[in-house]
């Protein structure tokens, strides 16, 4: 190849990486329908404005303090850290997650590249360079300010921190969160790209959307599990080899990182106090403790700081010789699926004759059930909803193996785990439905949208029973092993009937045809979010201590079975009376323009 | 009450532009119109306003003599629509889009099936009727849609483009169904670029120019009013052409063979 080739190639590879990199952020990470700015500021806005609240929570204690010690600051900020590390590579592995099909060459690029005199080594290189590229923005965007303000704000009261030691300080804060947050992305490619090589194309395109589903639910779950981990847990952690779960080991080694690079400049900084409080007694002892505490630590660290460095390239290592390989053809079109098995004809058979040979109930009922469990948007959905339930779940069953209960007479918390998973995966199947199932396919059913929703709405209701009763299928054998058969069976049909009502009442004031709408965002969020996260633990908990009640007896048992009865039937009564009428549905949506929102174009009407 | 469609005097705005500006048309039981214009000249808005699918600034589209904004869904129940851009939910397969468009128009289970499995057939696409639509080609895109619009025995079908894509047979199959289905009594409205289709298969046509019909009437009587036996393409040519397409096409071939 002469010079001007290799230049030429190179500057192939620059423009379709360019390419790729506007496609991935156009139609993977925002909808192609949007606007690009406007998104990306109010992503970036939402994700500064997250990252910036969870340091000042977390530095609370630093701020306050009138004298920081250094010793106890450095040991209480080895958990911080641990979530700041967690944080960067659950987030970046779930960014990763979010352009899952764009990881690799798709029918797409072969269909707009393949006729171009292109190697198809030149558009891998590319694509691998934009996924890169995509990743590494992505961690720095989301490290970049907790990254000067964590270091900034738990040295603030440290009146030996040095100016040149903060700089340190935060320099080593930022390499470590984004090695994180890139091991966290490569990792993602680098199962991706392992899976591919396992299991072949064909295996892989049957695999994939479960794998990616699967993922997310880890992702979102370690997420959701890494505020709940305690200075103590950390130090136990990093103190006994083994004691560290297998999923918090990587946080391990990038806080070994950290601590080995930095952890000293808080651990050994003397005490200077300030001028006003030089006559104060200052709790010495205490300090000195912690700081013997913390260098106890030290060799453990750095054997985790090696595992960290020997495991960066590793991964990518794997990440890149796995892509190039899986990509060294330009993918031909879909395959398809496999024909459809004599399961599959007779489970259709029986949800066919469950819809009640209504045509309209049965639309609802299959295209509810198709939609949340391939269309890429509403999976995550529904994954992130499965995530918050487990999480739950795991943290309930954490604390209860400090605990010892009887299988009759189990706590209130052990009931919350079921209420709680089937609570989010219903409130994630009432957000799903809010989202298009393709909107530039949306004519189709405003084409052939006979007028009255009622029935298509049961049938979408239907097949989120499916999904509760798969749950609840899911988590019997952990309920018979917390209950017992009686309380086993009983909970999950409680559960069944709860599921019905809460159902109707996600339903009642919704007025769209569920995936058919445009989507509208919610107004409020700041006040809906919260005030639904705490009226989601109340009703599970309030609801966890009526079924403990009830199942002490089996008078109490009836008379639950039809106070919930009573409620369930009463919330359908009240959504067919709303029903009753038939009101035309609004297809197109749209939320009020920021500007209307605040009043100060009112004067201003809009032409269609 | 006269039987058939009947548009007048629409218009349509997008933010105080004028996309079509006093539009009207008559469609007749068993009668087959064109429409024909060059891009931009309004055609889709056109199509979208009389499938119901938006609404006219002003103006007003009547369906048997009543006005289709009053029942908008009784009338979509007996239109047949082929939109020109291909958009299907691609996670399905092509059975499962029928089979959901089938439901939603209420067909009765047995009927639906059937009539499925039977234009899957006539269409070539058994083999692919389990496949997910987004490995489907252009074509095969296309057929789905035209199966959607037909499955439900329409009374009006709006076709759009319909032949875009398609392969020389099922092209050939297209041209011999839109005359069958209109001897059957069906309205059939069919906007095209493809002058020779429109010429064949239309009696009348549409000539749509920057939003306003600049002719109208039976393709012999636009031959009269250019007073000479032109074919379609070169009437057409005349009404809203601005450029002259030999030197374009001169102009093109030029630029095309420029070198460094």
């Amino acid at each position: 190849m002469t010079p001007h080739q290799a230049a030429g190639d190179r500057d192939l590879v620059r423009l379709l990486t360019r390419l790729f990199l506007r496609r991935l952020v156009d139609h993977d990470v925002i909808s192609p329908h949007a606007d690009r700015h406007e998104s990306l500021a109010v992503l970036y806005a939402l994700t500064v404005s997250l990252a910036v609240f969870v340091t000042f929570f977390l530095s609370v204690t630093y701020l306050s303090a009138f004298i920081q010690l250094p010793g106890p600051a450095a040991l209480s900020a080895l958990s911080d850290r641990f979530l700041f590390i967690a944080a960067s590579i659950t987030t970046s592995a779930l960014g990763a997650l979010m352009v899952w099909d764009a990881l690799s060459l798709e029918p797409r690029d072969a269909a707009i590249l393949g006729p171009l005199p292109i190697s198809t080594r030149t558009i891998s290189v590319a694509k691998l360079a934009a996924a890169v590229i995509f990743g590494a923005v992505l961690t720095i965007a989301l490290n970049a300010v907790p990254s000067v303000l964590y270091p900034a704000f738990l040295t603030l009261n440290i009146g030996g921190t040095r100016g040149a030691d903060l700089l340190q300080l935060i320099a080593v804060h930022a390499t470590t969160v984004t090695m994180a947050g890139l091991f966290g992305f490569f990792a993602i490619l680098a199962v991706r790209g392992a899976v591919r090589l396992l299991v072949g194309e064909g295996g892989f395109r049957r695999v994939s959307s479960g794998l990616q589903s699967l993922l997310v639910v880890s992702m979102v779950t370690a997420l959701l599990l890494a505020p709940t981990v305690r200075a103590a847990d950390v130090r136990g952690w990093i103190g006994v080899p083994v004691e560290a779960r297998w999923p918090a080991r990587p946080v391990l080694w990038f806080l070994g990182v950290n601590e080995t690079l930095a952890g000293h400049l808080v651990a050994e900084t003397p005490i200077v106090p300030p001028p006003r409080f030089l006559f104060v007694d200052i709790p010495t002892n205490e300090d000195r403790a912690a700081r013997v505490a913390y260098r106890a630590l030290l060799p453990r660290l750095a054997t985790l700081e090696r595992h960290a460095v020997l495991s960066m390239p590793l991964v990518i290592g794997l990440a890149l010789a796995t892509f190039l390989w899986t990509n060294r053809r330009l993918p031909e079109r879909s395959a398809g699926v496999p024909a459809a098995s004599r399961m599959r004809a007779i489970a259709r058979r029986i949800a066919e004759r469950c819809t009640e040979h209504d045509p309209e109930t049965q639309a609802g009922f299959f295209f509810a059930l198709q939609t949340l469990t391939r269309s890429a948007a509403h999976r995550t959905l529904l994954a992130i909803a499965v995530a918050v339930g487990l999480t739950h779940a795991l943290m309930i069953l954490a604390q209860s193996g400090r605990h010892v209960f009887e299988v009759h007479s189990p706590p209130a918390s052990m009931f919350a785990i079921g209420i709680m998973s089937l609570l989010s995966l219903l409130i994630g199947v009432g957000y799903a439905v809010r989202v298009p199932a393709a909107p530039a396919a949306n004519w189709m059913i405003r084409m052939t949208w006979c007028g009255d929703e009622r029935r298509y709405t049961a049938g979408v209701k239907r097949a989120a029973i499916v999904l509760v009763t798969v749950l609840l299928v899911l988590l019997l054998p952990l309920h018979l092993a917390l209950f017992g058969t009686r309380i086993a069976v009983l909970h999950s049909l409680f559960g069944l009937v709860l599921a019905a009502a809460a159902l109707d009442l996600l339903f009642l004031f919704t007025r769209t045809l569920p995936f058919a709408c445009t989507y509208v965002p919610i107004e409020n969020p700041k006040i809906v979010w919260p005030a639904g996260f705490v009226s989601l633990l109340l009703v599970t908990y309030g609801f966890a201590r009526a079924e403990r009640w009830g199942m002490e007896t089996p008078g109490k048992t009836i008379a639950c079975g039809v106070a919930l009865a009573a409620i369930a039937l009463g919330v359908n009564a009240i959504d067919r009376l709303r029903r009753q009428e038939q009101r035309p549905i609004n297809f197109d949506g749209r939320p009020a323009l920021a500007t209307q929102r605040l009043g100060l174009f009112e004067h201003v009407t809009t032409h269609d | 009450m006269q039987s058939g469609l009947d548009a007048r005097h629409l218009t349509k705005y997008y933010a105080a532009i004028p996309a079509i500006r006093d539009f009207s048309l008559t469609l007749r039981p068993g009668q087959v119109l064109g429409l024909l214009g060059p891009n931009g000249s309004g055609k889709s808005t056109t199509v979208s306003l009389l499938t119901g699918l938006r609404e006219p600034s002003t103006g007003e589209i009547l369906f048997d003599g009543r006005n289709i904004a009053d029942y908008p869904a009784e009338y979509k129940a007996r239109v047949g629509y082929v939109p020109e851009e291909t958009h299907l939910y691609t996670f399905l397969s092509g059975r499962e889009q029928l089979d959901l468009i089938g439901r939603l128009r209420r067909l009765p289970g047995d009927l639906r099936t059937r009539k499925i499995m039977a234009l899957l057939d006539l269409f070539g696409l058994t083999g692919a009727a389990d496949q997910p639509i987004s490995g489907y080609s252009k074509g095969m895109r296309q057929k789905i849609l035209i199966i959607s619009a037909l499955l439900h025995d329409p009374d009006l079908l709006i076709l759009d483009e319909p032949e875009s894509g398609l392969d020389l047979a099922a092209s050939l199959v297209l041209r011999h169904l839109i005359p069958i289905l209109a001897a059957r009594g069906k309205m059939i409205l069919y906007s095209s670029h493809v002058l020779d289709y429109v010429e064949r298969l239309c009696a009348e046509v549409i000539v749509l120019h920057r939003g306003r019909i600049v002719a109208q009437g039976p393709v012999t009587q636009l031959r009269a009013m250019m007073q000479r036996e032109s074919s379609l393409e070169e009437i057409i040519a005349q009404l809203v052409t601005t450029v002259d397409p030999a030197g374009a096409a001169r102009e093109i071939a030029d630029v095309v063979g420029q070198h460094a």
